[in-house]
């Protein structure tokens, strides 16, 4: 469990600052949810995290240690790209078990490993099928296995709810809760969605043109939206929630 | 009516091409006409097998070579960045395919006869490998800039993956077919190479004659040959193209 900071860190393409000033603190094995709409700089903030791509300026730790010198390969952070980025020549067991055997993990501690985390994210007898074999739900839970098979300090999910079909939606929201749980992995998702980034976040950090505009509970920001930006990107859950009360 | 009327000229053209391009290919096997007999007797000539021989064998060793050459240079033309980069893809990609092969045949003679290599079988593969290899370097450079694009190469070193093993666990099991695909081009282009060949290779039977230069050598004083070298030569290049493109049909 590590914590994770984002220190005003800023990315410009061009004339245009995709993030700008960026301050963010993850507490460790909390589920923060950067929230905002589309071309906001959410998937910007993850690839800098990644390091993806680099900012411009400022600075990510994770713990203590400034990341900024360390390459992709050395961060150990856990990622879930919206197409959950499969590797579509190897079966389901191969995706999940290619960040150890990367690592050199011996054998048995691999099927140890995947055996376990198929289990914990519900994909038991489908190992030996191909990501074009899955469905969408299954490929996140491929995707997702495979990012927490290496024990990472931190973990990316990029609108982990946006290619599941509406019917599902609920079940792999409470998945997602739980596996995040039950790993204490420090974890931050980005959603241009109020009710999903409302339905996981322990706390969320409402994003606008490259900014963060307020950071708090769920609660906190429905009672106290601090401007007319914020009370706008979250009008949904105002009609979410009144329509539950109402039961509809 | 009028929209309909458009299509069916664009149909005709392409019927009209088509049969054009299937006529120029199949018409060696018409022209033969009654002299099979002797196309067949041609066919156990020494000389031929030998043109068959350094053909075929050239071919298959610059297609290997051609794969070798891509990978290393499909990388660094998917996944670093200089100053010049469009500028080499063109030198190391087009200008092979669009330069004069019998230039290039005399700029390696000069560069390689002082040392002994013109007019050898390794003259051929020279020769062969300059206008050859682009086709297996322009297919395995694509695949390798679309699995950047896809974004997997960073998914696989999030995970821990260093570069040798984003090439061997991500890049080649990709790009398996493009590198099949490649290949069965290199080889059809270099079976077909006639120009940079004679020049700088010569043609020794049994040693550097392939079946471009004795079709081009004999066509004049004995065509039986020259049409027996050549029915061998086509069939072979649709045999083999047919049978490289069946294996490389599916992708994973």
């Amino acid at each position: 469990m590590k914590e994770l900071r984002i220190e005003s860190v800023t990315k410009r393409y061009g004339s245009v600052k995709a993030l700008y000033r960026v301050e963010l603190t993850i507490n460790p094995a909390e589920l923060m949810v950067v929230m905002g709409p589309s071309g906001c700089g959410k998937t910007t903030l993850l690839l800098a995290i990644l390091r993806a791509l680099t900012p411009d300026e400022g600075h990510i730790r994770i713990g203590e240690e400034d990341i900024d010198q360390i390459p992709v390969e050395e961060r150990n952070i856990g990622c879930v790209p919206q197409d959950f980025g499969l590797f579509p020549h190897l079966r389901v067991y191969e995706n999940i078990a290619f960040g150890l055997k990367v690592r050199k993990y011996p054998e048995v501690k691999i099927r140890e490993r995947v055996n376990e985390l198929m289990h914990t994210v519900n994909l038991e007898g489908l190992e030996s099928r191909k990501p074009k074999e899955l469905s969408s739900g299954q490929k996140q839970r491929v995707a997702l296995a495979r990012a927490l098979a290496t024990d990472p300090y931190v973990l990316l999910l990029d609108e982990p709810l946006s290619n599941i079909d509406e019917a599902t939606k609920a079940e792999v929201r409470i998945n997602l809760k739980t596996i995040q749980k039950k790993s204490k992995i420090t974890t931050i998702c980005v959603t241009h969605n109020p009710e999903d980034a409302f339905n996981l976040g322990e706390r969320i950090a409402i994003m606008h043109f490259g900014k963060i505009v307020q950071c708090d509970t769920p609660q906190s920001i429905l009672k106290n939206p601090r401007n007319e930006t914020v009370r706008k990107l979250i009008a949904p859950m105002y009609i979410i929630l009144s329509n539950r009360e109402t039961g509809h | 009516m009028t929209k309909d009327k458009f299509e069916l000229g664009i149909i005709v053209t392409a019927c009209a091409v088509v049969v054009y391009m299937l006529i120029s290919i199949f018409y060696l096997y018409v022209a033969v006409g009654e002299s099979w007999s002797l196309v067949w007797s041609a066919l156990f000539e020494s000389r031929v097998h030998g043109a068959i021989a350094i053909s075929v064998s050239s071919a298959f060793i610059v297609g290997a070579l051609a794969i070798a050459a891509a990978v290393p240079i499909a990388y660094l033309l998917a996944y670093k960045n200089f100053l010049g980069k469009g500028m080499l893809e063109t030198f190391l990609i087009e200008l092979p395919q669009t330069f004069p092969p019998v230039t290039e045949g005399l700029v390696y003679l000069l560069m390689f006869r002082p040392i002994g290599l013109a007019y050898t079988y390794m003259a051929v593969i020279i020769a062969k490998f300059y206008v050859s290899a682009p086709f297996t370097i322009s297919h395995v450079t694509r695949r390798f800039k679309e699995i950047r694009e896809s974004g997997l190469d960073v998914m696989a070193k999030s995970l821990g993956a260093k570069p040798r093993d984003i090439l061997s666990r991500i890049l080649l099991p990709l790009s398996s077919r493009d590198m099949l695909a490649g290949f069965s081009l290199t080889w059809a282009r270099a079976m077909g190479e006639l120009a940079a060949t004679l020049v700088f290779a010569g043609a020794v039977p049994w040693k550097t004659e392939i079946i471009p230069t004795l079709v081009y050598l004999t066509a004049a004083e004995t065509p039986e040959v020259a049409i027996a070298a050549s029915v061998i030569a086509e069939t072979l290049s649709i045999l083999a193209l047919l049978s490289f493109k069946l294996i490389a049909r599916e992708r994973p």
